[in-house]
């Protein structure tokens, strides 16, 4: 292990809506190009969590991110697209402050991290409402990964993916990981995921139920608590 | 043609300040509609009546009245929305319906017509030039924040994300178009500007294929039913709001034949 100061530390986190909690007393900690896989059932607060981390919402304890820490998020879904007709280009103009002209430096920053993301240039001509979900996600990670930020949070959509453009689309985050050194956190559904990419997990209902490497903390009676007993779908590898 | 002969012409100064007023509303409006905020947009242009029925009370210009209305209405209904999460169509819904009823009591019957419905025969050439300036303005500055605006409406977390301060554009979008509602306020009527905002803007949606083709187009379209719509009122001799609202309505139609899917 690397002694290196973390690039995230979250100290006794809360989120509570309308005096409600959905997040209570969490803390981890996550160093720089550690995969961190966050997992829980529906409803366990691992969204609000990254909307805490970004600073989307109030919360109580202490998140301290490394000073200068470019965070890129990947949302688990974007806006009602059909009342927004946007091409995948216009998409990505949107993240740069200029007016509608002076474009040209961040075209070919796109049309590389489109590369990167395995996509070509022709879907920059497309509009977004028209893309698979695939394509759509991976237009959503080139879009997040676009400033080359430190850090990634990636808030994986709860169906929809094929297994085979899911498999790929990790494989692609893992190099993103390897190739940049990039942070990844996980919000993810899937425990296969855990097992085979994540280097940390997370495991949150409400409150944090396990942390650690996944072979220690996740263990079959740390799942039964965190899902239910017999609902898990784990499979070893 | 000279200088004082064209400040002179009633039409023509009817017509140019028509058309740089919907040149900023239709703007404007296309993200009335990303926000789907089109409802909001009608009642909001309600809260100029008390303003105009005031500023009549005291003796000042009612434009004057209704922009001040207007802005605070812009703010309250920002400020609202933050405070207590509620729906901007619900805030408006609850407050300023209200102000529809206040604006009827306080303005005397013919101006609560023109008010409401425009009239083309109060254009003066200083407030065609005043119309026209401040249109150039609400445009620009529109234009200006386009970009960040469009994220701040649609995906208000991956502006933030980045650093964007959503609240704030929103916040700036909403001034502007009180402003805009303002501005058309003698020529078209607070009632009728709320639409002129909107129709352009849905046909353009129907037609369009990426975000510049529907800024463009809304803009195009506003600019055309506003010509059209004062052509054909000053030949017959009707009031422009409802000609205007009526080749919107029309060019919505037409475009619902190209709307795919």
């Amino acid at each position: 292990m690397k002694e290196t100061m973390p690039i995230l530390e979250v100290k006794n986190l809360s989120v509570s809506f309308d005096k409600q909690e959905v997040l209570k007393d969490v803390s981890f900690s996550v160093d720089e190009g550690d995969v961190l896989a966050i997992i829980g059932p529906n409803g366990a607060g691992k969204s609000v969590l990254f909307r805490a981390l970004l600073g989307l919402i109030p919360f109580g304890g202490e998140i301290k991110w490394r000073e200068n820490a470019q965070i890129g998020y990947v949302p688990q879904k974007l806006f009602e697209k059909a009342e927004l007709p946007l091409t995948v280009k216009e998409f990505f103009i949107l993240k740069s402050r200029n007016l509608f002209f002076r474009d040209r430096w961040i075209i070919e920053s796109i049309s590389h991290e489109l590369k990167s993301v395995g996509l070509n240039q022709e879907i920059l001509g497309q509009q977004l409402a028209n893309l698979s979900r695939g394509q759509f996600q991976r237009v959503l990670i080139a879009w997040a990964i676009l400033k080359h930020p430190s850090t990634l949070l990636f808030d994986e959509p709860t169906a929809g993916i094929d297994l085979a453009g899911e498999d790929t689309v990790y494989n692609l985050l893992r190099r993103l990981r390897d190739e940049r050194g990039m942070t990844i956190l996980i919000i993810s559904h899937d425990l296969n995921i855990v097992y085979r990419y994540a280097d940390k997990v997370l495991c949150l209902n409400k409150e944090m139920l396990c942390f650690g490497a996944p072979q220690d903390a996740l263990t079959g009676e740390q799942i039964g608590r965190l899902y239910g007993e017999g609902v898990f779908n784990h499979h070893e590898h | 043609m000279n200088i004082n002969e064209i400040l002179n012409n009633q039409f023509l100064l009817v017509f140019v300040s028509g058309i740089f007023t919907a040149l900023a509303a239709s703007f404007l409006g296309a993200f009335i509609v990303v926000k789907k905020m089109a409802l909001v947009g009608d009642v909001l242009s309600h809260v100029a009546l008390p303003g105009i029925g005031l500023a009549l009370l005291f003796n000042v210009d009612p434009i004057y009245g209704a922009v001040i209305f207007l802005l605070f209405a812009a703010f309250g209904t920002w400020f609202i929305e933050k405070k207590t999460k509620l729906s901007a169509d619900a805030i408006i819904g609850t407050f300023f319906t209200a102000t529809l009823a206040l604006g009827v009591l306080l303005v005397p019957d013919q101006e609560l017509f023109e008010s409401m419905f425009g009239n083309i025969f109060i254009i003066k050439p200083y407030d065609a030039i005043a119309v026209i300036i401040a249109s150039i303005i609400i445009f620009a500055l529109t234009l200006a924040i386009a970009r960040r605006l469009t994220l701040s409406i649609a995906a208000p977390d991956l502006a933030k994300s980045i650093g964007a301060k959503p609240d704030i554009f929103y916040l700036a979008f909403l001034l502007l178009f009180a402003m805009s509602i303002a501005l058309g306020i003698k020529l078209i009527g607070s009632v009728l500007m709320g639409a002129l905002t909107i129709l352009p803007a849905i046909s353009a949606r129907n037609l369009s294929w990426s975000l510049k083709s529907f800024l463009g187009l809304s803009v195009i379209l506003g600019v055309l039913i506003t010509g059209l719509g004062i052509l054909l009122a000053n030949a017959l001799n009707f009031p422009p709001g409802p000609t205007i609202i009526i080749f919107g309505v029309v060019f919505f139609i037409i475009s619902l034949l190209f709307k795919k899917a």
